[in-house]
C-alpha cells in the first residue's frame, strides 16, 4: 500500500500510528475547536483528544474514540504532545477543503515520541503527501472540576434552533447572559449591545427542546469572546446540552456526527465572567 | 489603423471570455497585439511585474466571424496595444447572452476598443450596451519588447500533474510558507516541496510522463542526463499559485520545463489557445 | 405606560419590511421613525442632503395597527441597529411567524418581539433619539417626464455598470432612454459604458422634451433591491438637471418614495459633450464609424517620448478641459449646509444640489435662508406627501 511504504523507516520507532481512510472524520472536527493556534494532543487506547485553552477561562476538547480510526496502535499508556493546530489542519486538507463526491482522502498519522515531529502520510488518487509538523512538550490541561452531581440546571437542545441565535448575536456585547430556570423565560440567551439589549427564548415545551431540567433559576454572563468560537461546533453538531453547575461553570456537549454517521463529542467549558456577576 | 472584429457565436464568446478571464486574474495589464491570423496577450519579464512573463497566443479565426485589420504600415501590418484585461472582461461579462459582440480600435478622448454588444429583448428592438476601453497604442520602436520568448534550455520537462490538484496543494502551502520547490526529473516524477522552522511539506506525483522533444523523441540533449536526477527551482509561491488561479478551463495538453535553479517555464495548450508563462528562480 | 405605537405584522409582511429597512440603510446611517394615523413612515437621508427615502405603510399592512391619537412622535436611531433585529434575511419568511413592534415614548425604548418556529421568542430592545420631522419637498406629479418598468429591467441595466460606479447619466429622447456612467475625473484613464434601451420596454414611456439627468447609482441599487423582491414596478419621474429624480414604487398598503438630487446643468452638460456624436441619437446601424487614428499613431512615432504609458502632450487637445470649481453651482442651501457640523468627511458628490426639507420646527437659520425659488416649494401641500399618489 502506497503510505505503509513511505512510512517504513518511522515504524519501527512509532509510539503512536492512527489510520483513516477519511481524514475528513479527523479535520472536521478539529475544525470545530480552531479558534487559537497550539492544541495539546492525549493519545490513550481510548482514542484521541484534543484541547484547547483560551485565557485559563475556556476550554475546548475534541474526542475521537478509537473505533473512528481504521488502525489505531499505541505502545504507551498515555502519549502527549503540543502542536500548532492551524498548520496541522493546513496538512490534513492539503488536497482540498471542500468534498468531491466519491474522493476520500486517506490519512496516517505516526509519532515516534518525545522530541520528534508528527509524520503525517496523506493520499488521494495516487498522490501522496508527507508533512512532518514539529511538537513541543505539552502543557497540562486546566481541570474546570465540573462533575454531573454538581449541575444544577441542565437543557438539550437540537442544534438547528441554537445556530440562528449564535450567528446572529450582537457582537458589541461583552458578554453573553445565559438564564435557566424551571419556570418563565425557561431558556434565555441575552446580550446587551451598542444599540441595546436582545433575548433569544426558547421555551420548555418547544418541539425543539429534548430535554429540560432545571431546578433552580439561574443567570450567569460569560465573555462573548469566549463563547463565540463555539459556532464553529455547533455548526458541526445536530444536539447541543447546555449544563451550569453551582458555580455558574457552563458546559456545552456537542453530539457530531461525522461523514461515516459515526458519533464524536466535542465539549466546551467556560467560566462565569467574574466583573459583570459583581455589577449584577 | 484600423481595426474591427464581430464574434456571433456564443459558444465562441464564452471561450472568448474564459480566455480574457484567465488573462486579467494574471496581470493588471499587459500587451495586445494584433495581427492578420492571431492575437496576442503578452507580459515581458520585467521588474513591475516581478520577473514573470507571458506570452497567450489566439487564433483569431477560431474565434470571429469577421476580422479586418490594417496594422500601422504595410509591412508592420499589426497593431499593438497596451491594455487593462479587467476591463476587458468587464465588457464581455455583461454581454453573455449577446447576440452579437463587435470590438473595434476607435479614437473617443483617447484611443479606445470599443466593444458593442446587442442584448436580446422581448421587445421588437435590442438593447445595445457599449463600453470604450482606453488603450495605449505602442509605436513600432518598442515592439522588440514583446517578441514571442523562445524555449529555455531546460534540463528537464514534464507533464504536469490535474491543475486542480496542484492548485489545492500549493493553496494549503501558501498559508505555510512564502516560497516553494518545484522539483522533476525524467522518471515522470515532480515534487512540491516547502520548508519552515515549523513544518515541512511534500507532495509527490508519479507517472506523470515527460514531452517528447527533438527529432528523436527524447529530451535534447538531456540524452545521458541520469533520469531519477531532480531539476529544481525554488519559486515564490504566490505567482505559482496566481498562474493556478486563472485557469478556468482543464487544457489538452500541459507540461513544465525546469531550468534547475533558475527559471520554470510553464505551457498551457488548448485547442486554440495556447498560454506559456515564466517564473523566475529565487535565491 | 401608553405605547405611542403598538403594532403587528405577519406573515410574508415581516420580510418586506425587513427589506425596506435594508433598502433605507444604502442611503443613510439613520433611520427616522414616524407613526401617524394614516400609517407608519420609515425615513432615512444621506450625510450630504442628496438623497432621501421614504417607505410609507398604510394601517392595512398591519395585522394591527395602533397609534394613540393626539402624540406626534417621531424618533430616530442607528439604522445597523434595527437591520440587527433582521438577520437572515432570506429565511426570514420560513422562520418568523409575526413580529410585534411597540414604541413607549417615555421609557425612549422601540421594541421588537419576532415570534418565531418552535416557539422561539426574540426580543430586541432598541433605543432611540427623538427627532423632528423629516421630509422632503418634492411634486412628482408635476414632473415632465416620466417612466414606469418592471424592476427586473432595472436590475439588468446597473448590472452593466460596475459596482464601485458613484453617479450614472440617465436621458431620453424620442423613442429611446440611455443609461450611461457619468465620469468626472481622469475621463482618459476611465471605461465609457453605455446602455441603449427602447421606449417599447418600459410599461410608460412620457417624455416631455429631450432631457438628461445625473444622479448617484448607488442609491438607485437601494431601491432595487426593494423593488425586485416586490415585482412591483418603478416609475421614475424627472424634469431639468438640477431638480431631483423621484423614483416609486407603489401598491395598496404601501409607497415608496426615493428623491435623488441630480447635478445642475452645467456639470451634467460635460458629460456629454464628450461624446458628441452619440448624444440623443439612435443607436449606429450596423456599419463602423471609420475611426482612422493613423493621425495619433504619427505624432507618437515622431516625437521624443518617453514611453507607451504616459500620455503625450497632444492629447489633452481631444479631452475637454475639466470645468472651474463648482462654487457657482450650489443653490442658496450652501449656506445652510455650511452651518451643519464641520463635517469634512464628504462624500463625492457634494456638487448635487441639497433638497430642502420641510422641518416642522424650522430653525432660525433655515428660515433666513429660504429664497423665493424655495418659498414656491413650500407653498404646496405638505399633506401630499403622506397621501398615495394614484398611479
Amino acid at each position: 500500500m502506497l503510505l505503509s511504504t513511505h512510512s517504513q523507516t518511522v515504524d519501527d520507532n512509532y509510539v503512536l500510528v492512527a489510520s483513516l481512510d477519511n481524514v475528513r472524520n479527523l479535520s472536521n472536527i478539529l475544525k470545530a475547536i480552531t479558534f487559537k493556534d497550539h492544541a495539546i494532543f492525549n493519545a490513550t487506547p481510548n482514542g484521541l483528544k484534543v484541547t484547547v485553552e483560551d485565557s485559563k477561562c475556556l476550554q475546548a476538547n475534541a474526542f475521537i474514540q478509537a473505533e473512528i480510526f481504521q488502525e489505531f496502535t499505541i505502545k504507551e499508556d498515555s502519549v502527549g504532545f503540543q502542536i500548532n493546530l492551524t498548520v496541522l489542519l493546513d496538512c490534513l486538507t492539503i488536497f482540498g477543503g471542500s468534498t468531491v463526491a466519491g474522493v476520500t482522502t486517506a490519512l496516517r498519522m505516526c509519532y515516534n515520541g518525545y522530541g520528534y515531529p508528527l509524520t503525517l502520510f496523506l493520499e488521494e488518487g495516487g498522490v501522496v503527501t508527507v508533512c512532518k509538523i514539529n511538537t513541543q512538550e505539552p502543557e497540562e490541561p486546566i481541570d474546570f472540576e465540573f462533575c454531573s452531581t454538581n449541575v444544577t440546571n441542565k437543557v438539550i437542545l437540537q442544534s438547528e434552533s441554537l445556530k440562528e441565535a449564535f450567528s446572529e448575536l450582537d457582537m458589541t456585547s461583552e458578554v453573553l447572559q445565559i438564564t435557566m430556570s424551571p419556570s418563565q423565560p425557561y431558556f434565555r440567551l441575552s446580550t446587551f449591545g451598542n444599540s441595546g439589549n436582545a433575548h433569544y427564548d426558547y421555551p420548555k415545551d418547544s418541539d425543539m427542546m429534548e430535554l429540560f431540567q432545571c431546578s433552580k433559576t439561574q443567570t450567569n454572563r460569560y465573555r462573548m469572546s469566549l463563547l463565540k468560537p463555539s459556532t464553529k461546533a455547533l455548526a458541526l453538531s445536530c444536539k447541543v446540552s447546555v449544563r451550569t453547575d453551582s458555580r455558574g461553570f457552563l458546559s456545552l456537549q456537542y453530539l457530531v456526527r461525522n461523514d461515516d454517521g459515526q458519533i464524536c463529542f466535542v465539549e466546551y467549558y467556560c467560566c462565569p465572567d467574574e466583573e459583570a456577576e459583581e455589577e449584577y | 489603423m484600423k481595426f474591427r472584429a464581430k464574434i456571433i457565436d456564443v459558444g465562441c464568446l464564452n471561450h472568448f471570455t474564459r480566455v480574457v478571464n484567465t488573462i486579467s486574474k494574471l496581470t493588471k495589464t499587459c500587451i495586445l497585439r494584433l495581427t492578420p491570423g492571431n492575437l496576442y496577450f503578452v507580459l515581458s519579464g520585467k521588474i513591475a511585474s516581478g520577473g514573470v512573463s507571458m506570452w497567450c497566443e489566439l487564433s483569431q479565426a477560431n474565434f470571429f466571424d469577421e476580422y479586418q485589420l490594417e496594422g500601422v504600415a504595410p509591412e508592420a501590418n499589426e497593431i499593438c496595444l497596451e491594455v487593462t484585461p479587467e476591463n476587458l472582461s468587464r465588457a464581455l461579462r455583461t454581454a453573455q447572452n449577446a447576440k452579437c459582440v463587435k470590438i473595434k480600435l476607435t479614437k473617443k478622448h483617447c484611443p479606445c476598443l470599443t466593444f458593442a454588444a446587442e442584448l436580446p429583448t422581448l421587445s421588437s428592438v435590442s438593447r445595445v450596451v457599449t463600453h470604450d476601453i482606453p488603450v495605449d497604442v505602442i509605436p513600432r520602436r518598442l515592439w522588440h519588447d514583446f517578441k514571442e520568448p523562445s524555449v529555455p534550455d531546460f534540463d528537464v520537462s514534464i507533464y504536469l500533474p490535474p491543475l486542480k490538484t496542484m492548485k489545492n496543494v500549493v493553496d494549503r502551502m501558501k498559508n505555510l510558507s512564502n516560497f516553494l520547490v518545484i522539483e522533476a526529473n525524467l522518471n515522470g516524477e515532480m515534487n512540491l516541496k516547502i520548508e519552515t522552522d515549523l513544518v515541512s511539506v511534500t507532495t509527490h506525483f508519479k507517472d506523470l510522463g515527460n514531452p517528447p522533444w527533438g527529432d528523436d523523441g527524447s529530451q535534447g540533449r538531456s540524452h545521458s542526463r541520469d533520469p531519477e536526477l531532480m531539476a529544481q527551482t525554488r519559486v515564490d509561491i504566490r505567482k505559482l499559485q496566481q498562474f493556478l488561479m486563472g485557469q478556468q478551463v482543464n487544457p489538452s495538453k500541459a507540461m513544465c520545463n525546469i531550468v534547475h535553479k533558475r527559471i520554470i517555464h510553464l505551457i498551457l495548450l488548448h485547442e486554440d489557445v495556447s498560454l506559456q508563462y515564466f517564473i523566475p528562480a529565487v535565491a | 405606560h401608553l405605547p405611542a405605537m403598538d403594532c403587528v405584522v405577519t406573515g410574508g409582511n415581516v420580510k418586506v419590511l425587513a427589506k425596506a429597512i435594508h433598502s433605507l440603510s444604502r442611503i443613510g446611517d439613520e433611520l427616522y421613525l414616524e407613526p401617524e394615523d394614516d400609517g407608519l413612515a420609515l425615513r432615512s437621508v444621506n450625510s450630504s442632503r442628496s438623497a432621501y427615502a421614504c417607505f410609507l405603510f398604510s394601517p392595512l399592512f398591519f395585522s394591527r395597527y395602533t397609534v394613540p391619537c393626539g402624540h406626534a412622535f417621531r424618533c430616530k436611531m442607528a439604522i445597523k441597529c434595527v437591520q440587527a433585529v433582521f438577520r437572515s434575511l432570506s429565511s426570514l419568511d420560513k422562520t418568523v411567524e409575526k413580529c410585534h413592534i411597540e414604541l413607549v415614548g417615555e421609557k425612549s425604548r422601540l421594541t421588537f418581539t419576532l415570534h418565531c418556529k418552535h416557539g422561539l421568542m426574540k426580543t430586541h430592545n432598541l433605543s432611540f433619539q427623538d427627532s423632528e420631522s423629516l421630509q422632503a419637498v418634492f411634486d412628482k406629479d408635476s414632473c415632465s417626464n416620466v417612466l414606469r418598468a418592471q424592476p427586473r429591467l432595472l436590475v439588468d441595466t446597473v448590472l452593466h455598470f460596475p459596482p464601485a460606479l458613484e453617479e450614472v447619466s440617465l436621458s431620453v429622447s424620442g423613442e429611446r432612454v440611455l443609461f450611461r456612467n457619468y465620469v468626472e475625473e481622469e475621463p482618459a484613464k476611465a471605461m465609457l459604458t453605455e446602455l441603449s434601451l427602447s421606449s417599447d420596454e418600459f410599461e410608460h414611456f412620457a417624455v416631455g422634451a429631450e432631457s438628461s439627468i445625473t444622479f448617484c447609482l448607488k442609491e438607485l441599487r437601494g431601491l432595487l433591491v426593494f423593488a425586485e423582491s416586490t415585482g412591483l414596478p418603478v416609475s421614475v419621474h424627472f424634469d431639468l438637471p438640477g431638480s431631483p429624480v423621484v423614483l416609486s414604487v407603489t401598491d395598496s398598503v404601501l409607497e415608496v418614495n426615493f428623491v435623488l438630487a441630480t447635478l445642475s446643468d452645467d456639470l451634467n452638460l460635460r458629460n456629454h459633450n464628450n461624446n458628441p456624436k452619440r448624444a440623443r441619437s439612435p443607436p449606429p446601424a450596423d456599419d463602423f464609424l471609420n475611426d482612422d487614428i493613423d493621425s495619433y499613431l504619427i505624432a507618437m512615432d515622431t516625437s521624443e517620448l518617453p514611453g507607451p504609458s504616459n500620455a503625450p502632450a497632444q492629447r489633452s487637445n481631444h479631452r475637454l478641459e475639466a470645468q472651474s470649481p463648482v462654487a457657482n453651482h450650489r443653490l442658496e442651501s450652501e449656506e445652510a449646509e455650511e452651518e451643519e457640523t464641520g463635517d469634512t468627511e464628504r462624500p463625492p458628490n457634494k456638487k448635487f444640489r441639497s433638497l430642502f426639507f420641510g422641518s416642522v420646527c424650522p430653525t432660525d437659520s433655515q428660515l433666513t435662508n429660504q429664497t423665493a425659488t424655495s418659498q414656491e416649494v413650500l407653498a404646496s401641500d405638505s399633506e401630499d406627501d403622506a397621501q398615495a399618489a394614484s398611479p
